[in-house]
């Protein structure tokens, strides 16, 4: 068995901890690329939403590799992300491969002892203690808290440091070397050693950069290929940007959610504007716009693929969130089209907007 | 002394010289055909002839060529294509509230609240109802574009044309020429389809107040700006140099960043006499696989565009801090 995984952002770190403690043969599929998209568009329905695609590209080419067995999470949600699994299942046998779909669902949907009869197809195939297992999961999870806080570090200070492109270039540097550790031990130090890098970095706390929120589909907002790396845009820019949805912060909302304490503060900003769960991530977005509003961010950008149900409905909801709390938001739509020159422009008026509003705003005080 | 201000964009190139009182000196338009690189280069053909290097004393860039065009120019500034416009109807008129702009491939909607850009639109995933579409269809006619607004004031009536998809449009334009419509009539029922799509696309959510600025090529057609007037209930303003705004605003930003910088970046005229060139590649550096392009002036490298980690682009921004260091 020869397990692979499609790409989200820096999840593949994660899953290679793991896999690197179960003691599992697995295959990293190529970061997401033009040629991962280009055999996505050519099997997938052509409406299809983006990250669909993309997982298609990811997986025939990780087959390419030798993987033979594809784990995937699940959710019998009211987005089209509910009917990933079961529509990739038939597209990759049409297609004539012979795969193993694993699919990781909540235990609401699907019953705890189906989601430990999934998992154990997995972790059977370890020769590792139990206790050894435990370990192997619970070092992914620090894997991911990790990233992510170095991640959202590196994303805040951009606006601050001293040196331009210190943080990117940390950010970078510990992503490539994150992904050639060989133990998950190893990752966990080299990670927590980047983590006081990044801590680290010389910063002018007297400069007062824009702070922009990025909201959105989740998908789009965490993998970076899909939105033209907007957060190494911004950074570039010296813009400070934070990103509430992050992989963590999905293990979190999703070992919290059978309580019904997840994201407390999210859905209580939201309730004005969307009281109710309609699926995708849409409260979310509403939710964070608000927030960031609140938190005294200068905008927001909204990123999602096209045809994307729930963030259609946040779309038309944010307008009346940018006139009451004035509060400016764009929305973002990216799609196997998208030209990146149009999008630039969009991003950099933006970035004007926000900063010509803070100078009259000044001028007017 | 004298502002330069160049504007690729996707069908026209516009390059202006603004004087010192910010009024029009010179302008050019040129057709981009494909290729900005040469359009810039035959603008300054014809400047070099009347301007000195030492005439200008700032350049900016604007449009989607903006980078290239700064790279071969020496740009001071380099600002998208919103900005830009705002910038430039602002100078001429202080009272804006909103302003129409459409291009070639492309329109905007801006909307501006005390002199400042408070929000913006572009069209997204489609180019109906830009210039273009409206160049195509005046050459199916066999109308010269510059006569295409007459011919839609000519209409006493008007004909409903689906406007949504410029394919779709074309078809029932068709259909209703072949049913004997006459053509001003098509022609304005085009020009209110195309009005009342970007109202319900690019306009939508957004409070069109007066004064309405409608500027880029699409200004010169007549009967758009009479479609407008109808929807809108007010009379909507062309200014003078409406195909130039754009240009005109990259001169006036670059104007003040050599303010605050103190000198130019400007390379002179000469260039139009060198041989630029650029060629393409695919970095293999990692699984990005960007497309990197690569620009020679007379065999040395001038410019990189298009990689996403800078591993390129990087290297003509160390190597002219080091000629200046």
């Amino acid at each position: 068995m020869k397990v692979t995984f499609p790409h989200m952002g820096n999840v593949y770190l994660a899953a290679k901890a793991l896999l690197d403690g179960l003691g599992i043969d697995y295959v990293i599929p190529p970061k997401n690329n033009k040629e991962a998209l280009d055999i996505g568009t050519l099997h997938s329905p052509e409406e299809m939403c983006l990250p669909f695609k993309l997982m298609i590209g990811n997986y025939v080419q990780a087959i390419q590799k030798g993987a033979d067995t594809i784990i995937i999470v699940g959710s019998c949600g009211p987005c089209r992300f509910g009917e990933y699994c079961e529509l990739q299942m038939n597209l990759m046998k049409n297609l004539g491969y012979d795969l193993n779909f694993i699919v990781i669902d909540y235990p609401k949907d699907i019953g705890i002892k189906e989601l430990y009869r999934r998992i154990s197809q997995v972790s059977s195939k370890s020769n590792r203690k139990t206790y050894e297992k435990l370990k192997a999961l619970s070092n992914s999870l620090k894997v991911i808290r990790l990233i992510d806080e170095i991640e959202e570090a590196a994303h805040m200070f951009a606006g601050y440091e001293r040196n331009k492109g210190d943080c990117k270039h940390i950010l970078n540097e510990c992503k490539e070397e994150a992904s050639k550790c060989r133990t998950s031990k190893e990752m966990i130090n080299l990670l927590i050693e980047y983590k006081e890098k990044i801590k680290h970095v010389p910063i002018d706390i007297n400069k007062n950069p824009l702070k922009i929120a990025v909201i959105g589909e989740i998908y789009t907002v965490i993998e970076s290929y899909t939105n033209f790396s907007i957060e190494d845009k911004l950074m570039g820019y010296g813009v400070s940007s934070h990103r509430g949805l992050t992989p963590s912060w999905w293990v979190k909302n999703a070992l919290l959610s059978p309580l019904k304490i997840n994201s407390l503060a999210i859905r209580r900003n939201a309730k004005k504007y969307l009281p109710l769960q309609i699926g995708g991530h849409a409260i979310e977005c509403v939710g964070e716009a608000v927030t960031a509003s609140k938190e005294g961010y200068d905008g927001a950008i909204q990123i999602f693929p096209m045809g994307c149900m729930p963030e259609i409905v946040s779309k038309s909801i944010l307008p009346t969130i940018s006139k009451d709390l004035d509060f400016p938001v764009m929305s973002l739509v990216v799609d196997d089209m998208t030209g990146e020159a149009g999008y630039i422009t969009r991003i950099e008026a933006f970035i004007d907007l926000l900063e010509r509003r803070r100078e009259s705003v000044l001028f007017r005080c | 002394m004298y502002y330069l201000g160049v504007d690729v964009g996707s069908v026209s190139t516009d390059i202006v010289l603004l004087d010192e009182h910010m009024t029009v000196n010179e302008k050019i338009y040129l057709r981009t055909k494909g290729n900005p690189i040469k359009a810039v280069q035959d603008g300054f053909k014809i400047l070099k002839n009347k301007y000195n290097q030492s005439e200008i004393s700032a350049a900016g860039t604007t449009g989607s060529g903006r980078m290239i065009a700064s790279a071969i120019i020496g740009g001071d500034a380099v600002k998208n294509e919103i900005t830009a416009h705002a910038t430039a109807a602002l100078e001429f008129d202080e009272d804006v509230r909103t302003i129409i702009e459409i291009g070639g491939q492309d329109s905007k909607i801006i909307i501006l609240n005390n002199g400042i850009v408070s929000d913006f639109a572009m069209n997204t995933v489609c180019a109906a109802g830009t210039g273009s579409f409206l160049d195509r269809q005046a050459e199916r006619l066999d109308i010269p574009i510059e006569e295409f607004g007459d011919y839609a004031l000519k209409a006493k009536s008007t004909v409903r044309i689906a406007g949504r998809c410029a394919v779709f449009a074309e078809s029932d334009m068709i259909h209703k020429q072949q049913l004997g419509y006459n053509q001003p009539e098509i022609i304005r029922g085009l020009c209110d389809a195309l009005v009342r799509n970007y109202l319900n696309n690019i306009g939508k959510g957004k409070t069109i107040l007066s004064k309405v600025l409608f500027q880029g090529g699409v200004a010169a057609n007549k009967g758009m700006k009479s479609a407008f007037e109808n929807a809108l209930g007010f009379e909507i303003y062309v200014p003078e140099h409406y195909n130039m705004m754009g240009a005109i605003g990259a001169a006036i930003i670059a104007k003040k960043t050599v303010k605050k910088v103190g000198r130019t970046n400007f390379r002179g005229f000469e260039l139009a006499g060198s041989n630029i060139i650029s060629k393409s590649f695919e970095c293999e550096g990692c699984t990005n696989k960007c497309e990197v392009v690569k620009i020679y002036e007379n065999n040395t490298v001038i410019g990189y565009f298009g990689d996403r980690c800078g591993k390129w682009s990087n290297k003509i921004v160390q190597s002219s801090n080091d000629l200046l260091a």
